[in-house]
């Protein structure tokens, strides 16, 4: 079999388990091997991307709230008076651009990512959210310039905490007064995934298990070689543990994070198997 | 029969000459190649070197803007390249020995690098420690099953391994690691963020907590282990689905009753805290595994 044919075969068939024609020239040939790792590798990223979703009305108005609040964005008026000496459709001109028009898509497509990460993720304290700052409104009462304009005296050192100082430091963590930012309302319903985020794990797994199964042997150095499988079957077992405890309890958000983990550490690893048997030649 | 024992003596003489030559034919044969190579360089270097075979690299610092890479190899064995462009310098060391499936082979390459003090690293080696002291730039580690230890180096540092270990003592700056087995030890540091995720590796900080800091540690096995001082001021968020949070400072670290937590989990166990003012933001997780949370003495 050639490099031609094994990529006929990958086309037609997927990544499902290749023929035994195909496991031996990938065996021999590292550019077929690299391209199982990018399609492997393509289709796990591709599973991850989460379905389009509008978001819900409310956080639209949060957006528009603390951002007029820190200052980012003016009042609606003032955009209005700026624009009010030329014809309304003059202005839309620079966005019809297809450079501007590309700036556009592209910003709308970032806020909708943020929007639609920030929904389904914040609430959670599993590793993927662990990477995620804390949101402004819950860091301190004061808007973003009060300590330049009127600078707190300095703090004792941190006493020990009790009752009463948690209660005295929760006026400072919630947000009183006239300058008070607009709060997101919390949601009623605890944010779970969402089918096609559940659909995609068994998805991911079952790329990974094909890709798994059509590797060849890894490097040819005996402690690189064990310390890979070694690894690839820690994850395995961990993987294992989670899926059982999924079917056990499929809403459960920190399982699902950790399964989340394994699995992209498991097709990193994949990949060095790879890459440690196509770089020793 | 004195002629009989005289030929076996002189065949002894015989085998015991052809196994001293042999052994130092061989001994010739492995005896350690070392290259030294120098490169001047004007600004701040960036350094990248990918050990495709087995071996330790150690980085260490100097004054001179200069690179210096020593190398130790079995002559024959490791093709060692390395190039310069600039104050961009790149390092490959490849195997030359021939693949075969049916006798592994273990080839080794040793570096010694010295490297400007401002310097950027790339540095990537299949076994064998990795070693940079005092170093600051950013700089990503790789290792499949090498320990990587750190000594007083800053800048966003991003360390990847398989089963290696991460050491690091009197760090700063950003430090992400990353690994399915290895742990991970953070000591006498001072991170201003921190991310460690392993899924059956331990993990322990025993650092500082600086202001605005954010400081993330997962095991999905291990333990983790988090240690404070008295005067340390940080919110923490502890949480674990079939674990155990181990608080052995209850006196100190009360739990936060008064703030509106969600819980990720219904079966999960949590333990939020605040000490001081909360100024550093603290999230430990772990699937299995025990958070330790100790008070330094």
């Amino acid at each position: 079999m050639e490099c031609r044919d094994v990529a006929t075969v990958l086309e037609q068939e997927g990544l499902s388990p290749l023929p035994l024609e195909a496991r031996d020239h990938l065996n021999e040939c590292e550019a077929c091997r690299d391209l199982l790792a990018d399609l492997s590798a393509i289709v796990v990223a591709a599973k991850r991307i989460p379905a389009e979703e509008n978001p819900p009305e409310r956080v639209w108005v949060s957006l528009r709230a603390q951002l007029e609040a820190e200052g980012i964005i003016g009042e609606a008026k003032v955009a209005a008076e700026l624009v009010a000496a030329e014809p309304w459709w003059q202005g839309l001109a620079p966005f019809l651009r297809p450079r501007m028009l590309a700036m556009v898509s592209a910003g709308i497509l970032a806020v909708a990512g943020g929007l639609y990460i920030s929904t389904h993720h914040t609430k959670t304290a599993g590793p993927a959210v662990a990477r995620s700052a804390p949101p402004a409104v819950t860091q301190t009462a004061q808007p973003p310039n009060a300590e330049k304009a009127a600078p707190a005296p300095l703090q004792p050192a941190a006493p020990m905490l009790s009752a009463e100082n948690v209660m005295k430091k929760q006026p400072g963590r919630t947000i009183s007064g006239a300058n008070k930012p607009p709060q997101i309302r919390e949601s009623t319903t605890a944010l779970g995934p969402s089918p096609s985020e559940l659909a995609s794990y068994g998805e991911s797994a079952a790329v990974l298990d094909q890709t798994e199964s059509a590797m060849p042997s890894p490097a040819d150095n005996a402690a690189v070689a064990e310390a890979l499988r070694e690894n690839l079957r820690t994850l395995n077992e961990f993987i294992a543990e989670c899926k059982a405890r999924l079917k056990e309890n499929p809403g459960d958000r920190l399982t699902q994070e950790y399964l989340n983990m394994a699995l992209q550490q498991k097709a990193e690893l994949l990949g060095a198997m790879m890459d440690s048997r196509g770089s020793e030649h | 029969m004195e002629r009989r024992k005289m030929g076996a003596r002189g065949g002894l003489y015989v085998l015991g000459a052809v196994v001293f030559l042999g052994g130092a034919l061989t001994t010739m044969a492995r005896a350690a190649e070392e290259q030294e190579k120098h490169f001047t360089v004007s600004g701040k270097p960036v350094v990248t070197l990918n050990n495709i075979v087995n071996g330790r690299i150690e980085v260490k610092s100097w004054k001179n803007a200069e690179v210096v890479v020593t190398s130790t190899s079995a002559p024959g064995k490791v093709s060692i390249d390395a190039e310069q462009v600039g104050d961009r310098i790149e390092i490959n060391a490849t195997s030359l020995e021939e693949s075969s499936t049916s006798q592994p082979h273990e080839v080794e390459a040793n570096f010694q690098l010295v490297v400007p003090e401002e310097t950027e690293l790339q540095l990537r080696t299949q076994t064998g420690l990795i070693l940079v002291e005092q170093v600051n730039g950013d700089m990503k580690l790789q290792s499949v099953a090498g320990d990587v230890h750190l000594k007083e180096v800053s800048g966003y540092v991003i360390v990847k391994t398989a089963s290696g270990s991460l050491v690091c003592t009197g760090c700063t700056g950003k430090l992400d690691f990353n690994s399915i087995s290895g742990s991970a030890q953070i000591l006498q540091s001072s991170p201003t963020s921190l991310n460690l995720m392993t899924t059956t590796g331990n993990i322990l900080y025993d650092g500082e907590f600086r202001r605005m800091g954010l400081y993330t540690m997962n095991s999905g096995r291990g333990l983790v282990e988090v240690r404070f001082s008295r005067g340390d001021s940080f919110d923490l968020k502890a949480t674990t689905y079939r674990g155990v949070v181990d608080n052995q400072a209850p006196e100190v670290l009360q739990p936060d009753m008064h703030t509106k937590h969600h819980a990720i989990s219904s079966m999960a166990k949590s333990l939020w805290v605040t000490m001081g003012q909360g100024s550093a933001r603290v999230e430990v997780s772990s699937y299995s595994g025990t958070i330790r949370i100790v008070k330094r003495d």
